[in-house]
């Protein structure tokens, strides 16, 4: 009797009980050769590469073959191409998205306002119609989809510099906050204000038929889906090797520079504002680009599909695959593609189909009304949580990162060194600490 | 909250009025963001949700005493404290914990940690109100009476003034606990120099731990002011007042607690104003405040209380 | 002859201390004593180590191996909080006083393990008979101060834990040359009140005319550890330290 009240006690007053399980549980995921051999090894390794370049190179004639040996109706083949596409389509924003958080260590939480600009610059540039204020439809010369992808591109990099220009200089922080504000008030000003057709939505044309030497290639055939799945590949090898050359340029030293030592950056030389505006420009130009193929393949958009939720989901593939690791976003894309898409409905009609589960005396028949979409989210904001928390790294590290992350890319010393003039300094730019806090009220 | 003055002179002073209550909601709020960016220079997301879990309990626990109607006399203040106590103990229980759990191990983290495990918990706390209460709005027993003064074509809700009062005598608490406690002192401390403040006998987590209780015990108290003015309970309530909140701490001059009062009482101002006056104002007010918020840290990243001292000579 | 049986009884003691930042090795083995009564200097060139020496002390910094023991205590198993509970004291690199604060708040700030108030305003006083010039300064606010009264305020603010051994991490950093005497007279002074003191300083000249003995430290190692007037007189020291 005596002694588990004070057993529970001795628990409750020793928090370090709790901090060691989190720490082993750390150490499990990090130390693990299961983590950090084998599975960066499956993803990473140049067989590997050609093993999974060569998948996605096939996939539609691999997706047609399966319909030999499986049941057409779960496995319909333009159907799971179209996934692929929409799956390529947020492989995109992971790459976009991973140039600001990743090369340039900023927090962009409103990311999803791009991927909206995206999407309404192909609606209204290839159908050639805009309202005006007046809600009056109002002809303007249409653009083809080749000339959409441009222009979007350039739209939505421009809205990055725009909303950039003025919070860059502050500390991330604000900028977190501000791209949130950002994220939410794009679609709410496209539901109120006229001209974007509001809360209607908008039909977006569907792709081109090109005359190629080969013969006619339809990117908007909605019963095939092939063409323009090559086409979604083959922007994102392109933003693939955008990412590398960045990573590698002068540019590229300059976003190591001011994540690892902002200070240093800008003594040696380096424009913070400039070269920071640059990865949110860049960033935000790949994620108009990731809304134009939205835009097509969804072919009627509204405001309401682009909630905080595409920003977080987004966010949530980067760091669980990996900041700032090319390898790693694209898998936590698709991972997180794969299990919203399948696992999770999966597991719901698994659930909800159980004929044990059905029977009203199983303890477990609560579970039948369990409807996992629900969760979802929930599930995702788990996933982040404890990715940042136990294995900042991600599923496939990149090596520097990796070492920033874990604390040691400086020694503390010198970190808390550029701490302290970070500290006068930020007396000049930046509002936090300089301010009369809460030492004067 | 609704403007029923007829002449235009009455209409401004009625939406006056009724923004200077939303006004104390969101200074209360702010107040939390505000007390914890002083001292662990964190943004925390999560605070929003904090205070959204107060109307959520509340509801609940308003639903299960079968409270539907108004209620007078002793058993209304005795609601009224109630609700507010179990408010304050709800959110500042969960911002201790969410400080615990999620901040706490990433405090030596590079910046960006800490920030995206804040909108990990954010998106935790939305996504478990809305699993257990559902997506659709749930209407709040309003229990505090209807009426007010008259005054003229503007009535003075007689709720307008109990949320007025309550939380300019809980901000003149604030200001006491923070200038005279020893609490106060140690928050004061920490949030200059915390390495100092551990050097003369602070316990730096003790005090943390205790600026977020303050922190949430505010939303908490807001979340139950805020339930009675609107009476909708919604999972996601507490994003946008969040986002408006922090826009009043920032105007402010965010780790000033006198500037989070006035922003906040100013925000809930302009915000009545534009939702009276613009077109489609209930939707495009939130964009007013945001711009108000991208305006001030362009141009006056310190805010308007927020003057500069030197931190180092 | 009392002041030497006190010098006999050891007071601080750090036994082969060894302290990591990442992989960097920057305390190497350590090992120094302190004995009641006296006043010690640790001297050494920039990022020698001196202030991680103590910042281990004060539990700012875990050390990898080693012991710290204040008075037959350990105290690198403690929280900073707790450490300067047992009568051990810093008045750390940079004053770091709160400059948002008046002069008065920071010296109740120094004495924040108190609750007696009749005991902090005594205490306040006795630092303002130390210190005369901080008296006048009662309720300013100490971020507007000039670096020497701020040196001031932040000696006051560590005597405030009324403190059996004081430790000063470069008390004459960035002070004209008689602010810097007047520190290190107020140092023996205090020392007379029967108050132990450990001294990092760069100032290794003034460090060795008012300490009694003295440790030198080079790229985290101890490389010498003589009495102060020894010390003057070694080639090594006057070569590094002293300027020929």
């Amino acid at each position: 009797m005596s002694a588990s009240p004070s057993h529970f006690q001795q628990k409750m007053q020793n928090p370090l009980k709790s901090l060691g399980i989190r720490k082993k549980i750390g150490d499990f995921l990090n130390n693990t050769k299961f983590l950090n051999r084998s599975l960066s090894w499956y993803v990473t390794g140049w067989r590997v590469g050609v093993f999974w370049g060569l998948i996605a190179l096939f996939l539609p004639q691999l997706l047609n073959f399966s319909t030999n040996f499986l049941d057409q109706t779960y496995f319909a083949p333009n159907i799971l191409l179209l996934d692929a596409i929409l799956c390529g389509i947020y492989v995109m924003l992971a790459l976009g998205l991973n140039i600001v958080v990743g090369y340039a260590g900023l927090l962009d939480l409103g990311y999803v306002a791009f991927f909206v600009i995206g999407s309404y610059t192909v609606a209204f540039a290839t159908s050639g119609i805009i309202r005006n204020i007046h809600s009056q439809v109002v002809n303007i010369p249409a653009l083809t989809f080749w000339e959409a992808i441009p222009l979007a591109a350039l739209i939505a990099g421009f809205m990055g510099v725009l909303l950039g220009a003025p919070t860059l200089r502050l500390r991330g922080d604000y900028l977190a906050i501000v791209t949130l504000g950002f994220g939410e008030i794009v679609p709410i000003v496209i539901k109120d204000v006229p001209f974007f057709y509001g809360a209607l939505g908008f039909q977006v044309p569907p792709a081109p038929v090109v005359n190629t030497p080969f013969g006619q290639v339809d990117f908007g055939n909605p019963l095939d889906f092939s063409a323009f799945y090559y086409l979604t590949l083959a922007v994102i090898i392109l933003i693939v090797m955008f990412n590398i050359l960045l990573r590698n340029s002068s540019i590229g030293r300059a976003w190591i520079a001011i994540r690892e030592d902002e200070l240093a950056a800008s003594a040696s030389g380096v424009n913070l504002v400039r070269i920071k505006l640059m990865a949110f420009g860049l960033g935000a130009a790949i994620g108009g680009i990731g809304g134009v193929f939205n835009g097509v393949m969804t072919s009627s958009i509204s405001y309401d599909q682009f909630s905080f939720q595409v920003s977080i989901s987004v966010l949530i593939m980067i760091v669980l695959g990996g900041i700032g690791s090319i390898p790693g976003v694209i898998v936590g894309a698709i991972l997180l593609r794969f299990i919203d898409v399948y696992v999770i409905s999966t597991i719901s009609n698994m659930l909800q189909t159980n004929t044990a589960l059905a029977n009203p005396s199983n303890p477990f028949h609560f579970l039948v009304s369990f409807n996992l979409n629900t969760t979802k989210f929930l599930i995702f904001g788990l996933v982040l949580l404890l990715m940042i928390i136990l294995r900042p790294q991600g599923i496939i590290p990149n090596k520097r990162r990796q070492l920033e992350l874990k604390g040691v890319g400086l020694a503390p010393e010198e970190l808390s060194v550029i701490g302290e003039i970070e500290r006068e300094e930020e007396g000049s730019s930046a509002p936090p600490e300089s301010v009369e806090g809460l030492g004067d009220i | 909250m609704f403007v029923l003055a007829s002449t235009t002179s009455g209409i401004f002073i009625q939406t006056m009025v009724n923004g200077i209550t939303l006004g104390a909601v969101y200074a209360l709020v702010a107040l939390g963001y505000t007390i914890v960016y002083g001292i662990v220079e964190l943004i925390n997301f999560a605070h929003g949700d904090v205070f959204m879990w107060s109307t959520a309990i509340t509801l609940v626990v308003l639903n299960s005493m079968h409270v539907s109607t108004a209620v007078y006399g002793f058993a209304l203040i005795g609601l009224l404290l109630l609700m507010i106590v179990i408010g304050a103990v709800v959110s500042g229980t969960l911002n201790v914990a969410i400080e615990r759990l999620a901040y706490r191990p990433l405090r030596k983290a590079p910046r960006l940690a800490p920030l995206i495990a804040a909108i990990g918990v954010s998106f935790i706390l939305e996504n478990i109100a809305e699993l257990w209460l559902g997506a659709s709005g749930i209407s709040y027993p309003d229990f505090f009476p209807n009426g007010g003064i008259v005054l003229g074509d503007v009535t003075i809700q007689y709720i307008d003034l109990v949320v007025v009062v309550l939380t300019v005598v809980l901000m003149y608490g604030l200001n006491v606990l923070v200038k005279s406690t020893k609490m106060g002192k140690a928050m004061r401390a920490t949030a200059q120099d915390p390495e100092a403040a551990a050097l003369m006998g602070v316990d730096i987590n003790q005090t943390i731990s205790f600026a977020f209780l303050v922190g949430g015990v505010l939303a908490g108290v807001a979340g139950v002011f805020y339930s009675l003015v609107i009476p909708v309970y919604a999972y996601n309530v507490g994003f946008e007042l969040g986002l408006i909140a922090f826009t009043a701490a920032v105007l402010g001059g965010i780790g000033n607690i006198t500037g989070a009062m006035a922003g906040g009482f100013l925000i809930g101002i302009i915000k009545a104003l534009a939702t009276n006056y613009l077109p489609n104002g209930s939707d495009l007010s939130d964009a007013v405040v945001f711009a108000i918020l991208v305006l001030v840290l362009a141009l006056r990243p310190s805010g308007l209380l927020g003057q500069q001292v030197p931190d180092k000579v | 002859m009392v002041g030497k049986l006190k010098a006999l009884k050891s007071m601080l003691e750090l036994q082969n201390i060894n302290t990591f930042y990442g992989p960097s090795h920057v305390l190497q083995d350590m090992t120094i004593k302190v004995n009641q009564g006296e006043i010690v200097c640790l001297l050494g060139a920039n990022a020698a180590g001196k202030t991680t020496t103590m910042k281990t002390i004060f539990g700012l910094v875990k050390p990898k191996e080693g012991k710290v023991i204040f008075k037959g205590e350990r105290l690198d198993t403690l929280k900073t909080d707790q450490i300067i509970k047992k009568g051990i004291i810093l008045s750390p690199e940079g004053r770091r006083v709160f400059s948002r604060m008046t002069v008065r708040e920071n010296l109740e700030m120094g004495a924040f393990m108190f609750s007696s108030t009749t005991q902090i305003a005594e205490d306040i006083d006795k630092v303002y008979a130390l210190f005369p010039r901080l008296k006048e300064r009662d309720k300013q606010i100490s971020g507007t101060m000039s670096g020497g009264e701020q040196q001031m305020l932040a000696i006051g603010r560590a005597l405030m834990a009324r403190p059996q051994l004081l430790c000063l991490d470069e008390p004459s950093l960035g002070l004209s040359p008689i602010l810097v005497q007047t520190v290190f007279d107020t140092i023996r002074k205090i020392r007379q009140d029967g108050v132990t003191i450990f001294l990092v300083e760069q100032n290794a000249f003034m460090a060795l005319n008012n300490a009694d003995r003295g440790y030198v430290l080079q790229s985290g190692k101890i490389i010498l550890e003589d009495t102060a007037q020894n010390l003057l007189k070694n080639d090594t020291v006057r070569a590094a330290y002293l300027g020929g």
